[in-house]
């Protein structure tokens, strides 16, 4: 068995297996926790609208902190788009999800998607350089941080190798992008990469609260 | 009847060179066939380039072709397919074109020499031949 | 039984001419991307010196490395190698069978130990004591062994002598190896491909008769004049893989017009043969350009690497069962969790009631 079988035979197989356990543990683990009784009349009679309104508005700066946060804010928004054209838009990609999923979508043309890889490697590349150089950011950060950092731009670049035949050849170059991609996926369940699935969940939660109690949004 | 006459099919060389379609090789050929000859001149030293092992566009090849042009000699060899032997404008500047039996062309020389060493009859094949008239003679008579 | 047995004579005796030989000569340098000059002193040399003394042994193959390299058309170039070298065994080829067969090879030995050229084709079973394949009683391990032992070179043709090939295939049920696997102790060159293009076995042999040493060798013992570049370096689609335009069937639009075959399966970006260079059948096309992708063909384990039509960059395995069933222990183990989780929430609850 060489270094590609091994990506992609076991390696895949076994990150699957540890990806989905993870996630389907953590995410019931968290939403059959017990809801605290509610004592207060309820201001509305559905809490949904507040969490969908939570859901968008805290996905826009407050005018307030607007100056302060705004930069931080769209390098964020420039990598987390970056990723989407990337991981959903180049034709190797979707054939990726087509052999799990079955699922079938017209590819982006690989111009863009080099364009939006590089743009993403820079990204993720200030986004550290910030949290190394704040100090505020820096004391917040633990491994978490910085590993969930690692194993995310490291698919980028080790994807942007293997398309330019660059450093080695193809398979192995194919062989490590299948790996980092493996690894990701072992991690994403247990570290802040959960934030995914959860950012939803916890601040519609809180959006459904609120509108339960009458607080503004 | 198998209906694959009405498959149409586009047939595209991708490989369609840029602007003006010359990589700088047929000019670095050129040249060498200059240092190439100097050499000759000076030491008697034959040589050869081989065309396979350059990349070379089809404009490079017409830019060859048409620099290089026809001389006086043009012969063809019949042996295992044909091989074409034509001396250029330049006088010691031979092209080989070496067919297969199909038909392809599996080597495509420049030769710098006074008479390519094809050409010439070997010395152990004119020794058989001399042997085979020999006998034919014998036995005419 | 052999007088000084030279090319020149050879030629003689089957009526090639000089200049047919001397266009093979330089057919094979360019092919080896030599000198040109080199072609010369090919044929110059090789006319005088006695001619190579060759032992071709078969093992678990079908036949299709021989073939490949005879039954081109005819006549052809690569076929002229016969000439250069003295096929003292192949039991395929030869007149003789039997006991005659048999010495014949010995007497090859004894005559040019030390010296003689070993060609090998097709894997060798080593499971229960070798008995799978056998050629007058011995088994191929056995035979390959003590024939190695006088060999100046071994030569692997075909991926089944050179690391295993179909009969290597999961399950392996003959134990199948390469020669590598059991020679350690001379030069081996594998010449890989399901077959070998005929005129890189006949390049590669050339070059041995020639030289008198093998060409320069890469990490899998491949001669790097063929095998440094993929298929996939050399193909001509590939300008269409690179602005990622894909046929999805081998009968859509895409097809038609040519594009990458990558989604259709192609191996080519992982493969090392030089058909997308050479080409087949005398340089006539090669699989892509007839519109099927490349089958790897000349990678070790190309049996095992998933279907032919599965795209490179998707899962081996079939994942869905192991998917299914982590999900379920991945809800079992939460449910626990949450119903411990929910204990401690009640246990402070109550506390806070206090
Ligand atoms: S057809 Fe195969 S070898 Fe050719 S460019 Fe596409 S993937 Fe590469
Ligand atoms: S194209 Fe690929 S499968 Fe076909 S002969 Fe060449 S190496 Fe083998």
């Amino acid at each position: 068995m060489d270094l590609l079988q091994f990506a992609r035979g076991p390696a895949l197989t076994w990150a699957f297996a540890i990806f989905v356990f993870g996630m389907s543990w953590r995410l019931l683990g968290i939403l059959l926790l017990k809801r605290r009784p509610d004592y207060s009349e309820p201001r509305h009679a559905t809490s949904w609208p507040g969490a969908i309104k939570l859901i968008i508005t805290r996905s826009w700066p407050r005018r307030e902190f607007r100056p302060r946060t705004v930069f931080g804010l769209s390098v964020g928004y420039i990598f987390h788009f970056g990723l989407v054209i990337v991981v959903f838009g180049f034709a190797p990609h979707i054939m990726f999800f087509r052999s799990l999923t079955g699922l079938d979508w017209p590819n982006l043309p690989n111009a863009v998607i080099y364009i939006s890889g590089a743009i993403t490697i820079a990204a993720l590349i200030i986004v550290l350089g910030r949290r190394l150089t704040n100090p505020v950011m820096r004391l917040l950060s633990n491994f978490d941080d910085y590993f969930s950092w690692f194993v995310t731009i490291t698919p980028v670049v080790t994807g942007m190798l293997a398309v330019a035949h660059l450093g080695a050849r193809y398979e192995t170059l194919l062989a490590v992008h299948i790996l980092s991609i493996a690894l990701l996926l072992v991690w994403f369940p247990f570290g802040k990469l959960m934030h995914s699935a959860l950012i939803f969940i916890s601040r519609g939660t809180t959006g459904a609260l609120f509108e339960r109690k009458g607080a503004s949004i | 009847m198998s209906g694959l006459e009405n498959i149409g099919v586009k047939i595209i060389n991708p490989l369609t060179p840029q602007t003006d379609g010359v990589s700088g090789n047929a000019d670095a050929i050129l040249h060498e066939l200059v240092a190439l000859l100097e050499t000759y001149i000076d030491s008697g030293e034959n040589s050869a380039i081989d065309l396979h092992s350059l990349p070379l566009t089809p404009t490079d090849y017409e830019l060859l072709r048409a620099t290089l042009a026809e001389g006086e000699v043009h012969a063809n060899i019949n042996a295992v397919g044909n091989t074409e032997v034509r001396e250029t404008l330049y006088p010691g500047v031979w092209w080989l074109t070496y067919y297969n039996v199909e038909g392809d062309i599996v080597a495509d020389l420049l030769e710098v020499i006074d008479v390519p060493e094809i050409l010439k009859a070997p010395a152990e094949d004119i020794r058989d031949g001399l042997v085979r008239l020999r006998d034919l003679l014998t036995q005419m008579e | 039984m052999n007088e000084p047995d030279t090319l020149g004579a050879s030629l003689t005796r089957t009526g090639i001419s000089r200049r047919s030989f001397l266009k093979f000569c330089t057919a094979m340098a360019s092919l080896m991307a030599l000198p040109p000059s080199a072609a010369y002193a090919m044929a110059d040399a090789l006319q005088r010196t006695q001619r190579q003394s060759v032992i071709w042994l078969s093992f678990q193959e079908c036949t299709g490395c021989v073939e490949s390299l005879t039954r081109s058309f005819d006549p052809t170039l690569e076929q002229m190698i016969f000439e250069m070298i003295s096929l003292d065994y192949q039991h395929t080829l030869q007149a003789a069978s039997g006991t005659a067969a048999e010495s014949a090879r010995e007497q090859a030995m004894k005559a040019s130990y030390g010296k003689y050229l070993l060609i090998v084709d097709g894997s060798i079973p080593t499971k229960d004591g070798g008995v799978y394949s056998t050629v007058a009683g011995i088994s191929n391990y056995d035979m390959l062994v003590e024939t190695a032992k006088g060999a100046a070179a071994i030569v692997s043709v075909g991926t089944c002598s050179s690391y295993g090939g179909i009969p290597h295939a999961n399950p392996n049920p003959t134990g199948a190896v390469a020669v590598t696997d059991i020679i350690k102790d001379k030069p081996v060159m594998n010449v890989p491909g399901c077959p070998p293009i005929p005129s890189v076995i006949a390049g590669v042999l050339a070059y041995f008769v020639t030289y008198g040493k093998l060409p320069e060798l890469d990490h899998l013992n491949r001669p790097k004049v063929f095998f440094a570049d993929t298929i996939h370096d050399r193909c001509y689609r590939r300008p269409f893989y690179d602005q990622g335009k894909f046929a999805k069937t081998f009968d859509d639009e895409g097809a038609r017009n040519g594009w990458c075959l990558y989604e259709l399966g192609c191996k080519g970006p992982t493969t090392y043969n030089a058909c997308a260079t050479i080409k087949w059948n005398g340089g006539v096309s090669f699989p892509i350009e007839s519109g099927h992708g490349c089958l790897g063909c000349s990678e070790p384990n190309f049996w095992d690497k998933g279907s032919f039509y599965q795209p490179l960059p998707t899962p081996l395995a079939d994942n869905a069962p192991v998917i299914a069933a982590a999900t379920l222990g991945g809800i079992a183990v939460g449910t626990v969790a949450a119903v411990v989780s929910r204990k401690h929430q009640a246990d402070i609850g109550t506390k806070e009631g206090k």
